[in-house]
């Protein structure tokens, strides 16, 4: 089983709400997807955050993959509706980059809404995995705007 | 005309809203709380933003999040819809700081209405009359008696930033009058944040009548007729009619010509209806001007044949009245009833998923909703899920009309008003026209009470 059949097995549990848990044994691979409990929030806004496996178990793939697979990452989401710029000014530099780490409370970008700069802060320490915004974009409430690899 | 205009709501007002651009050609945006990601506001609009969690106050009353969508997608006019921010002459004046248009009256206008109080005294003073009472807030026990005293008994407390019938109280005589009026400020400091009360006359067998006015920014207005909602429950509009049955064109002409007189003088500008309790004598007493397009509005373009909403889009945009009093043709008759999410036994809330629905057509039948089969109604939100609205050529077309389109209104997985509306319509008091704010409560009373003997 290689990372794409893997992921493609993913995506079906996410994407049924039927499914609670799945058990699979393949050519010498067990896995056993299981549902977080609390995912009958809303049915179609973003399943692929609550999907978790807590027990995989694959012994001849290289450890690395299901963990890569299996991790959760944190996002930072604006809290108003507003435009994103990622420095503080249009010549100065970006707060924060793609690899960076930063703390908790660390200002990583501004949300400008109504002429007033506002200044967002990272809810968790951890390492800048991606950014998912242009500079200059509008952005709306609860719009993700860095994935973060928790510390 | 405006470009793109921000639809300040959710819901079938949003709805309503959204179908009225469209066909003036003006581009839309929707803005929505988390819970109305799959409310088709959202859906039809020609964008839309997120503005906030499920929580009103977060989302739909977030002043900054609204401005801030309409200046990032270029906006250039909000409309507020019915609730919400519609009333609120602070979001009126930030609109205007910002130079976008808010379609409705000035923030001054929206102010001096929102005084109850100070609102009766102006209008009283151009000319319509109103309720013997307090006028304004009465603030010690003694002033309270003697206001009662003076007015004579049966009297109403009322909360000065009042509505919804909250911080109201009939009092029937002096022994419960105190107590009354400490309930009753204590429920207006909780709903509105000020305690102040007034007191005034009761009428016991009060019909709720009120006319329907628009005003352009030259100083021209118009009426389009009166809409009776005596139906109510607990002070909420539950069927609304028009013309009323007590209507003659000759009182109309005389109630509406004062209305639009007294309009002008307070130099209002946009829609708007004023309020009036009729005793049965047919005497009007003016009681409160609601500077918005309210709930009831297709009851008035049933009757009329008019776009209300259209209209106030073209007011607001600075164009003329699009109207004169004279092309104002009053046809037939048109009836509302409110379809709400609620238990008709007990008037708790029904949210939930609708799992099955049909929406009832045919001649003289319009629906007004934001709602569909498989949606799921928020618990975050008022209860109202449609409108239907019929309209025939007479009062006994229309509530057969009535009666066999909710027949013909198939709604599963929530509770409804439906049962309610079908029960009314056959009373034989409501068949004759025979109607006042407290045959609601009146009638099931009765029925209580037929319940108990047997």
């Amino acid at each position: 089983m290689n990372l794409k059949e893997l992921k493609e097995i993913i995506d079906l549990v996410t994407s049924r709400e039927s499914i609670e848990e799945l058990e699979l044994e393949k050519s010498g691979v067990r896995l056993r997807i299981r549902r977080a409990s609390n995912h009958l929030v809303s049915s179609s806004i973003a399943p692929e955050a609550r999907a978790v496996i807590p027990a995989v178990a694959m012994p001849q793939l290289p450890p690395e993959v299901p963990q890569e697979t299996a991790e959760e990452l944190f996002y930072i989401k604006s809290p108003i509706v507003g435009t994103f710029y990622k420095a503080p000014s249009p010549n100065s530099e970006a707060f924060v980059s793609v690899g960076d780490f930063v703390e908790k409370g660390s200002v990583v970008c501004i949300v400008e809404a109504m002429k007033l700069m506002n200044e967002i802060e990272s809810d968790v320490a951890g390492e800048i995995v991606s950014i998912l915004v242009e500079n200059g974009q509008p952005v709306e409430y609860g719009e993700r705007l860095f994935a973060i690899r928790p510390r | 005309m405006f470009r793109k205009i921000l639809v300040a709501n959710r819901g079938e007002i949003a709805l309503r809203i959204i179908l009225s651009c469209k066909e003036l050609g003006i581009k839309t945006v929707a803005v929505f709380s988390e819970a109305d990601r799959h409310a088709l506001h959202v859906r039809f609009a020609d964008e839309a933003v997120c503005i906030g969690p499920p929580k009103s106050t977060d989302s739909y009353l977030n002043i900054p999040n609204v401005i801030s969508t309409a200046e990032l997608l270029n906006a250039d006019a909000i409309h507020p819809g019915y609730g919400f921010l519609s009333e609120s002459a602070y979001f009126a004046e930030v609109c205007e700081a910002s130079r976008i248009k808010f379609i409705g009256p000035s923030a001054e206008a929206i102010r001096l209405m929102g005084d109850k109080a100070r609102a009766r005294i102006e209008m009283n003073r151009f000319g319509l009359p109103v309720l013997p009472g307090s006028a304004d807030a009465v603030h010690t026990d003694k002033e309270a008696m003697a206001t009662a005293e003076a007015i004579g008994y049966p009297v109403i407390i009322k909360a000065v930033a009042g509505g919804g019938g909250r911080g109201m109280r009939v009092v029937e005589n002096r022994g419960e009058l105190l107590t009354a009026l400490k309930t009753a400020q204590a429920e207006a400091a909780s709903a509105f944040g000020v305690p102040h009360c007034y007191i005034e006359k009761f009428i016991e067998k009060a019909r709720h009548i009120e006319f329907q006015i628009m005003a352009d920014e030259y100083g021209n207005a118009i009426h389009l007729g009166e809409r009776e909602c005596s139906i109510q429950r607990r002070h909420q509009k539950l069927i609304e009619e028009a013309p009323s049955v007590l209507m003659t064109p000759s009182l109309r002409e005389e109630i509406g010509s004062r209305v639009v007189q007294a309009v002008k003088e307070v130099g209002y500008s946009n829609v708007g209806t004023l309020e009036f309790l009729v005793d049965e004598r047919k005497n009007f007493y003016f009681m409160e001007m609601n500077t918005l397009v309210q709930v009831e509005h297709p009851v008035t373009e049933m009757f009329t044949g008019f776009d209300i909403i259209r209209d106030q889009i073209l007011i607001a945009a600075g164009e003329r009245l699009p109207h004169k009093q004279a092309d104002v043709q009053f046809r037939g008759h048109a009836l509302e009833c409110r379809i709400n999410a609620e238990d008709p036994v007990t008037h708790k809330p029904s949210p939930g998923k609708i799992t099955a629905w049909h929406s009832p057509g045919g001649p003289g039948v319009r629906m007004d909703t934001a709602a569909y089969a498989e949606y799921v109604i928020p618990p975050y939100y008022d209860s109202l899920i449609a409108k239907l609205v019929v309209h025939g050529s007479t009062r006994d077309e229309a509530i057969r009309r009535m009666d066999r389109a909710l027949d013909m209104f198939v709604l599963e997985g929530v509770k409804s008003t439906i049962p309610l509306h079908r029960q009314i319509l056959r009373n034989s008091d409501f068949l004759k026209g025979d109607i006042y704010t407290k045959f609601l409560e009146h009638a099931q009373g009765r029925r209580a009470r037929a319940v108990e003997i047997a």
